[in-house]
């Protein structure tokens, strides 16, 4: 073979690979942003002491630590935390971190509303400095990106991917020069990360960056024609109620550590919240948004019937497991709601069992399932706590309306239309199936009725085997529930394959556990649930799988087969919860009343449902009761 | 071997004739089996005993398929013959079981399914992708003229 042949063959087979390596090389080294380590609490101590000063119209004392004093040619961010909202922000430049800190300082403190602030309310502020470390190309503004393209495909996902939600800010350059910015914080604030159905063509993609949304809000007022776009990281801390710095990442202040004493005080925190969010009509405040105060209305506002059953069940899991006598005043208020609701659903009747009923709210038009299924176990989680049986006829009335509701082969019709009296034998919901296999299980434990036993075994084999099918082989759907039923029914009706699938739903869900490698993707994330390193992970499934892990976790423990791989599993999952809980330390950023102990939907979406504070509350409150578990001596 | 007569056939036979794309097909089917039995252990490891059995054949097959075209001569054919076919007809089953699975979830959950559905028709893509098309196209290789004499396995009447 000539040498121009080993040349030409060369070419052809390493050519274009090597040309792919080039531009993908290049494109990842445009886009890339590598933020430098993050100053030392020293140098945070510094800056916010500079703030600081400059706020309460004190000399600054002289900066010496030499991480702020050398060369910077970026922007510091000052903003003012008061009653959880951000009232000002300032921009400042200079040739040290510590002299542009000086300058947004002096800036904040010229504002209008900052010279306004009476004494009491400068001092109780909480000032949050973000240094802007690092900064690249924002989606297509990064090399090649615009310029090969997948039609109808690239442009939504590079538009809706752009940012690292709650890490990146946002920002533009005109062509004067001048540039605005909005900082991580504010591009969640803004709900710039929360555009749904981003991207068209991937609907499980549920959210994602909006442009045109932060291109209205950066150009506001500008005349100038935009030159360029750029996302950003910034180096950000708090001060923190004693004034300390506090690290943020992703606007979150590091979190206590998962120990028992810690999870019960975090349960009892969110059943303050839910307990300060219920209306006198035994409804909750469905909703409350930590960013601007406003919460949803308890009498007009969307609401869900199994979401309340199933809050008010962990109300009366914590007074069982806490005896906190605050508690059972607002449980029974609630419990009352649900009363009412039997009586004017309309779903009540004799059957061959006796008399029946369900629970249906006004604004439905079918009863369902799962409102009548968790009414039963908060009923009965009442019964456990307190050892009053006053609700035990309505929870039987409700158990035979379930009974009814289950077919032949152990599964349930879903909906049941109360007018004329029919299942709906077609529709299929998540969730509802494990909820009555579980009503039905604390129904046999509180009655010991063998019916019911025989129900909840007949629903979780029904459960367990409806993976039976090839690709059932290889997922698993929602099944907390199921598992906290399996569990909960009486070990002499257990099957060793309840516990056999909830070991392996086990591990099915630690392939989806976010572990603690630092990078991009945020070790702030380790322990919670995601599909891909990209989807912010809800704080939802993390607390109801952790409820179900921690059932799996016992039905293990019975038979002398505690898994440890489930309490790391367990124990990794509780320390990311924590921390997402509002707290003393982590309230600067959550407006409105009565806002300690909730749990808002991730760190970029600040929206508080009922049901989130329920789950992290329950894995909290349950796992606090297995010490050795959250605190493990050795293992 | 010109002119010897095998037991199994009773046909004549051509000497085997250098061909590369025995090397790239036996190359292709050892990785590929190595993939497969990476894959089938982590990735897409089913909870049911029979499907991680049926899974576990993707490796042996394509083993067979890669040793039988390296190893040559007629046995080596039948062999490498034998692995693509096994192949090819896992690779039916699981479209066929995928694509039922798939009309099964969105039956049921509607919306919720018909994203499974989405997921699912991906998956029988990659199944097309990663596990039918090299033995189709070996396949068609193997039982065209340049295989059969690429093994020897040419009748003498093809054999000019």
């Amino acid at each position: 073979m000539t040498g121009r042949r080993r040349l030409a063959l060369a070419a052809i087979w390493l050519g274009p690979s090597l040309v792919f390596v080039a531009i993908t090389a290049h494109v990842m080294i445009g886009a890339r942003l590598v933020a430098p380590p993050r100053l030392a609490a020293p140098a945070r101590a510094a800056l916010l002491a500079i703030a600081r000063g400059a706020l309460d119209g004190q000399p600054s004392p002289a900066a010496r630590d030499p991480a702020i004093l050398a060369p910077f040619d970026d922007t510091v961010a000052i903003s003012l935390w008061s009653r959880g909202t951000r009232r000002a922000r300032a921009l400042g430049q200079g040739p040290s971190i510590a002299a542009a800190t000086t300058a947004a300082a002096q800036a904040l403190v010229a504002q209008p509303l900052v010279a306004a602030l009476v004494p009491a309310d400068r001092a109780a502020a909480r000032l949050e400095i973000d240094v802007v470390t690092a900064r690249a190309a924002l989606g297509s503004d990064a090399p090649w990106v615009a310029t090969v393209t997948v039609p109808a495909v690239s442009d939504e996902l590079i538009a809706a991917l752009a940012l690292v939600p709650g890490q990146d800010g946002v920002g533009v350059r005109f062509d004067d020069g001048r540039e605005a910015l909005l900082l991580p914080g504010e591009v969640v604030d803004d709900n710039l990360v929360k555009r749904e159905h981003a991207v068209g063509f991937v609907p499980d993609v549920a959210v994602g960056f909006d442009p045109a949304l932060a291109a209205r809000i950066l150009t506001r007022g500008q005349r100038s024609p935009v030159a360029a776009w750029f996302r950003f990281r910034t180096d950000a801390f708090v001060e923190g109620p004693d004034h300390a710095p506090l690290a943020l990442d992703r606007g979150l202040p590091p979190g206590p550590a998962p120990t028992a004493a810690n999870l019960r005080a975090g349960a009892l925190a969110g059943a303050r919240y839910l307990v300060a969010h219920l209306a006198p009509s035994g409804r909750y405040v469905y909703t409350h948004d930590l960013v601007t105060g406003a919460r949803s209305d308890p009498a007009t506002g969307s609401y869900s019937i199994p979401r309340h059953a199933g809050v008010t069940y962990f109300l009366a899991q914590t007074y069982r497991l806490t005896h906190e006598a605050w508690l059972r005043a607002p449980i029974e208020r609630a419990v009352g709601h649900l009363e009412q609701l039997v009586d004017a659903g309309g779903c009540t009747g004799d059957g061959p069992g006796g008399a029946y009923a369900c629970v249906r709210d006004a604004s439905e038009i079918k009863a369902s399932l799962g409102s009548t299924a968790l009414a039963i176990v908060a009923l009965v989680e009442y019964e456990r706590a307190t050892g009053d049986p006053r609700y035990r006829p309505l929870a039987l009335r409700l158990g035979r309306w379930v009974l009814a509701m289950q077919r032949a082969d152990g599964s349930f019709a879903h909906y049941y239309d109360v007018a004329t009296r029919t299942r709906d034998e077609a529709a299929m919901l998540p969730y509802f199936s494990g909820e009555a296999a579980l009503a039905l299980a604390r129904l046999h434990a509180v009655t010991g009725d063998p019916i019911y036993g025989a129900a909840a075994t007949r629903a979780l084999d029904w459960l367990v085997d409806w993976y039976d099918f090839f690709l059932g082989g290889f997922f698993f759907a929602e099944e907390h529930w199921t598992c906290i039923a399996a569990e909960a029914l009486d070990p002499a009706l257990a099957k060793p394959a309840y516990a056999a699938f909830c070991a392996d739903y086990g591990a099915f869900l630690r392939g989806q556990q976010l572990d603690a490698a630092p990078g991009d993707a945020g070790d702030d994330w380790a322990g919670a649930y995601s599909t891909a390193p990209f989807l912010v992970p809800s704080n939802t499934p993390t607390g109801s799988r952790t409820e179900a892990m921690i059932s799996t976790y016992e039905l293990g423990a019975r038979t002398g087969q505690a898994d440890p791989a489930l309490a790391r599993q367990i124990r990794a999952s509780l320390a990311y919860l924590v921390r997402q809980q509002v707290a003393p330390d982590r309230d600067f950023a959550a407006a409105g009343l009565d806002v300690l102990g909730a749990v808002p939907n991730s760190a970029v979406d600040r929206t508080v449902r009922i049901d989130y504070v329920q789950h992290v509350g329950s894995a909290m409150i349950r796992a606090a009761e297995l010490g050795d578990l959250v605190e493990p001596t050795q293992e | 071997m010109s002119g010897t007569r095998t037991a199994s056939s009773g046909s004549r036979t051509s000497p085997p004739r250098r061909d590369p794309r025995r090397w790239i097909y036996g190359g292709l089917n050892l990785g590929l089996a190595v993939l497969y039995a990476v894959a089938v252990a982590s990735i897409v490891a089913s909870r049911h005993a029979t499907d991680r059995a049926l899974l576990w054949t993707l490796p042996l097959w394509s083993s067979l398929a890669g040793a039988g075209v390296l190893v040559g001569g007629r046995w080596g054919w039948r062999l490498a013959c034998g692995g693509c076919l096994g192949l090819l007809a896992i690779a039916t089953w699981l479209l066929l079981a995928i694509a039922v699975d798939a009309a099964f979830l969105a039956g049921v959950y509607g919306a919720l399914g018909a994203s499974a559905a989405g997921f699912a028709l991906i998956a029988g893509l990659l199944v097309i992708e990663l596990v039918a098309l090299v033995p189709a196209l070996e396949l068609a290789w193997l039982r065209g003229r340049a295989g059969r004499r690429a093994f020897g396995a040419t009748r003498a009447s093809e054999a000019r």
